[in-house]
C-alpha cells in the first residue's frame, strides 16, 4: 500500500508501467503469432497455452506472495518434488493414496514452517536460507527415495480428474491455477493479513516498530508458499502420472522468478499482486508456445527468455528506483 | 531305534566325505586360473562417476557390479553428482587424484569430461565408459549402439507413418539433451531413415531434457498444430510418458504411435500396459551391466597393459518391447537383480 502511494507521489503517470509494458509485449506477440502461425488462435491452442503454464503460474503465485513481503523462496521446486514424492513413497507401504497426499501436505507445511522460522526468527537473509534449505530438502529426498522418477498408482480417480478432467471445457489444471490465484488475490487485497504482508514487505523495520507481528506474518507466508508449491506438484502428478525429482536441477525455479519479476512485482517488496503474476505467466506461456511451434532450439529459447528477464529487471530498476528508505531497510 | 541308526549312518557318511575332501586338497578341485583371477581382482579399487544414481539404468548397473565386487574382492565406489555437471567435474577430478585401478564413467555430454578422461588415461588410470560416450575414446565403451537406436525408432515410425493407410506422414523427435552422446548419434540414425523415406515429415525436433512434463507440454503444443500427427519418438521411457499423457488427453491414442527406448525396468512395461507408450526399444540395463562387468574384470586382470593402449567397444542387446511381450525379463525390478 505504501509502495503504490510512494510511486504515485514520486513519478506520477507511470504507475504500473511495467505491467503495461508486459501486457503490450504479450499483445504484440499474440497478434504476430496469430497472424503467422497456423492454429495458434484455435481454442485448443489457447487452452494448451493455459494448461502448459498452470504449474508455472501456480508456483509463481506462491513466489509472488513471498516477494511482496520482501522475501524470496528458492525452496519451492524442491518442496514440490520432494513433498509429492514423499506421498507416493509412503503410499507404496500400503497407506491409502489420498491419506498419503495429506501426510505429504503436513510434511510440506512443516518444511515451510522451518524455512519461515529461519528467515523471520534466525534472521538469515531469505535468499541464503531458502537456497540452503532447498538443497537439504532435495538431498534428504534423494537419500530416502531410490529413484528420481516416482509414479502414482494408476487407479486414483480424483488424480486422473486433475490431469485430464475438464469443467465447461476448461482443463482442471487451469481451474486449479485460477482458483489458487483468485484465493491469493482475495487474501492479499481484501484481508487484514494481506495488507500486513504489504506493510512488512514495504519496510519491515517500520512495520515492526509500529507494532505489527512481522515474524508470525513471515512464517505464515513461507508455510503458504510451501503448500502452494505442493499444489503445483499435485497438478503435475495428475498431468504426467509421475513426479520427476530431477526438476530440482532444472531452471524451473528461475522461470518462476522470471514470471514474478516480469509481471512487475518489485524485488524490493511491498508492491504488485496476483495480477502481475498472471500477466507474467501469460507472456511466458505465449512465448514458449510460439517458440515451440516455430521449433526454436532449446538454447535459443533459454536465451530469449533470459534476455527478457534482464530487460524486465532493467525496467524494474528504472520504474521502481531505490530511494533512501528502501536502500536503508535492505533488499533481498 | 531305526531313526538313531539312520542318523548315525548319515553322520558317518558326511564325516568320511568331509575327510576325503580335505585330503584331496585345494589344488586339485580349484578351477583352472581361478586363484590367479581372484588374486588379480583382490583389493582393486573401481570408482564410478554416473550422471545420476536416481535413474533406473544406473541402479541396475550398480546392483550388478556390487554383486561382482562382493564376490571377487574388488571395491566399487559410486560418486554420484546427482545430475549436476559441475559436481560431476569435481567428482572426476577427485577420482583421478585418488589413482584408482579403474574409473567407470557415464558422460553427461560428449565434451564435459573429454579433457579429464585424457588426463586420467595419461595418469595411467584405465577408463570404462558406459552408455554415454565422450568425445575422448578410452580403454572401453559398453552401452548402446545409439545410431542403430535412432534407426530402429524412426524405422518403427516409418512402418506406421508411410504407405496408403497412414493417418499422415508427420512425426516428432522428442530429443533429450542436445549435446548428449545418445542425442547426437541417434540423430544420425534418424536422418538415415528420413533420407530413405522422403515422405516422412519431421514436424518438430525439440529437446524435452529427459523431463516428462516438458515432453507433455511440447506434445500438447505440437498436437494443436498437427492434429493429424502420426508418430512420436523419444529417448527415455520415463520422459515419454509425458508425451503419452498429452496424446491420451487429446484422445488420440489410436492415431499416434509413441516409440522410445529404455532400460527395461518394470515401470516402462507399466506405461505400455497403461497405453501411454506403444513401443520401447529395451536396452536391458542388467545385461549391459554384465557386459560391463566382464570389461571390469578384463581391465583389472591386465594391470601391466598401458591405459588407453587398446580401445574396445561392446554394444549391448536391444529388444523391441510392445504390448505382446511386456512381461518377464523384459520388465525387471531392482529387487530381483540383487
Amino acid at each position: 500500500m505504501a509502495g503504490s502511494g510512494k510511486s504515485d507521489s514520486a513519478r506520477p503517470g507511470i504507475k504500473m508501467s511495467q505491467e503495461l509494458v508486459v501486457v503490450a509485449i504479450s499483445a504484440v506477440l499474440f497478434v504476430v503469432f496469430s497472424a503467422t502461425l497456423n492454429n495458434f488462435l484455435s481454442q485448443g491452442n489457447i487452452l494448451a497455452i493455459l494448461k502448459n503454464v498452470s504449474i508455472l503460474g501456480t508456483l509463481a503465485v506462491g513466489m509472488g506472495f513471498i516477494v511482496v513481503g520482501r522475501g524470496i523462496d528458492l525452496t519451492m521446486v524442491a518442496v514440490m518434488v520432494v513433498g509429492v514424492a514423499f506421498s507416493i513413497w509412503i503410499s507404496t507401504w500400503g497407506v491409502d493414496f489420498t491419506l498419503a497426499i495429506i501426510f505429504g501436505a503436513v510434511l510440506v507445511a512443516a518444511i515451510g514452517l522451518f524455512t519461515g522460522i529461519m528467515v523471520a526468527v534466525a534472521e538469515i537473509p531469505p535468499i541464503f536460507a531458502t537456497l540452503a534449505i532447498a538443497s537439504s530438502v532435495y538431498g534428504s529426498g534423494r537419500i530416502v527415495f531410490a529413484s528420481d522418477v516416482l509414479y502414482a498408482p494408476s487407479d486414483i480417480g480424483w488424480l486422473k480428474f486433475v490431469g485430464n478432467g475438464t469443467i465447461l471445457g476448461i482443463p482442471m489444471s487451469v481451474i486449479i491455477f485460477a482458483a489458487v490465484a483468485a484465493l491469493m488475490g482475495f487474501f492479499l487485497k481484501k484481508t487484514r493479513f494481506g495488507r500486513l504482508v504489504y506493510a512488512t514487505g514495504d519496510n519491515p523495520n517500520a512495520a515492526r516498530t509500529t507494532g505489527l507481528p512481522t515474524r508470525p506474518i513471515i512464517v505464515t507466508q513461507y508455510v503458504i508458499s510451501a503448500l502452494i508449491a505442493y499444489t503445483a506438484g499435485i497438478i503435475m502428478l495428475g498431468l504426467v502420472t509421475g513426479i520427476d525429482t530431477r526438476l530440482y536441477n532444472s531452471s524451473l525455479i528461475y522461470d518462476v522468478l522470471l514470471v514474478v519479476v516480469l509481471g512487475g512485482i518489485g524485488l524490493s517488496g511491498g508492491q504488485g499482486g496476483v495480477r502481475n503474476v498472471i500477466v507474467g505467466t501469460i507472456l511466458v506461456g505465449i512465448l514458449t508456445n510460439g517458440m515451440t511451434i516455430l521449433n526454436f532450439s532449446y538454447t535459443s529459447q533459454n536465451l530469449i527468455k533470459s534476455v527478457i528477464l534482464l530487460g524486465a529487471l532493467a525496467i524494474d530498476a528504472i520504474i521502481n528506483p531505490r530511494d533512501e528508505q528502501t536502500s536503508q531497510s535492505g533488499d533481498i | 531305534m531305526r531313526l538313531f541308526k539312520n542318523c548315525l549312518f548319515a553322520g558317518l557318511t558326511a564325516l568320511t566325505l568331509l575327510g576325503a575332501a580335505q585330503v584331496t586338497g585345494a589344488q586339485e578341485t580349484d578351477q583352472v586360473g581361478r586363484s590367479t583371477y581372484l588374486e588379480a581382482l583382490k583389493g582393486k579399487k573401481v570408482i564410478f562417476v554416473p550422471i545420476s544414481q536416481g535413474m533406473d539404468l544406473n541402479q541396475a548397473w550398480v546392483v550388478v557390479w556390487q554383486r561382482h565386487a562382493a564376490r571377487y574382492g574388488f571395491t566399487l565406489e559410486v560418486r554420484d553428482p546427482s545430475g549436476d555437471t559441475n559436481a560431476g567435474i569435481r567428482a572426476m577430478q577427485g577420482a583421478i587424484a585418488e589413482k584408482p585401478d579403474l574409473i567407470i564413467v557415464q558422460n553427461p555430454d560428449v565434451q564435459t569430461y573429454a579433457r579429464l578422461l585424457k588426463q586420467a588415461q595419461a595418469a595411467g588410470i584405465k577408463v570404462l565408459q558406459v552408455n554415454m560416450q565422450s568425445a575422448t575414446q578410452t580403454d572401453s565403451y559398453v552401452g548402446n549402439d545409439w545410431i542403430e537406436m535412432g534407426r530402429l525408432e524412426m524405422g518403427e515410425l516409418a512402418k506406421h507413418c508411410t504407405g496408403p493407410n497412414a493417418v499422415s506422414h508427420k512425426v516428432v523427435w522428442l530429443a533429450g539433451v542436445q549435446t548428449g552422446a545418445a542425442n547426437i548419434y541417434m540423430r544420425t540414425g534418424i536422418d538415415e531413415v528420413l533420407k530413405a523415406n522422403p515422405e516422412l515429415q519431421l514436424v518438430s525436433d525439440q529437446p524435452a531434457d529427459y523431463m516428462s512434463e516438458k515432453a507433455r507440454q511440447i506434445t500438447e503444443t505440437v498436437l494443436q498444430q498437427h492434429p493429424d500427427l502420426c508418430g512420436i519418438m523419444g529417448i527415455w521411457d520415463n520422459a515419454e510418458v509425458g508425451a503419452g499423457a498429452a496424446v491420451a488427453a487429446a484422445g488420440k491414442q489410436d492415431q499416434v504411435t509413441i516409440v522410445t527406448n529404455g532400460a527395461g525396468s518394470a515401470t516402462g512395461c507399466e506405461s505400455i500396459k497403461n497405453g501411454l507408450l506403444d513401443v520401447i526399444f529395451n536396452f536391458n540395463a542388467p545385461i549391459q551391466a554384465e557386459i560391463a562387468a566382464q570389461q571390469i574384470s578384463e581391465l583389472l586382470q591386465q594391470p601391466d597393459r598401458k591405459a588407453g593402449s587398446e580401445k574396445t567397444i561392446f554394444f549391448g542387446p536391444i529388444t523391441r518391447v510392445d504390448k505382446t511381450n511386456a512381461t518377464g525379463r523384459n520388465c525387471w525390478k531392482l529387487d530381483e537383480l540383487k
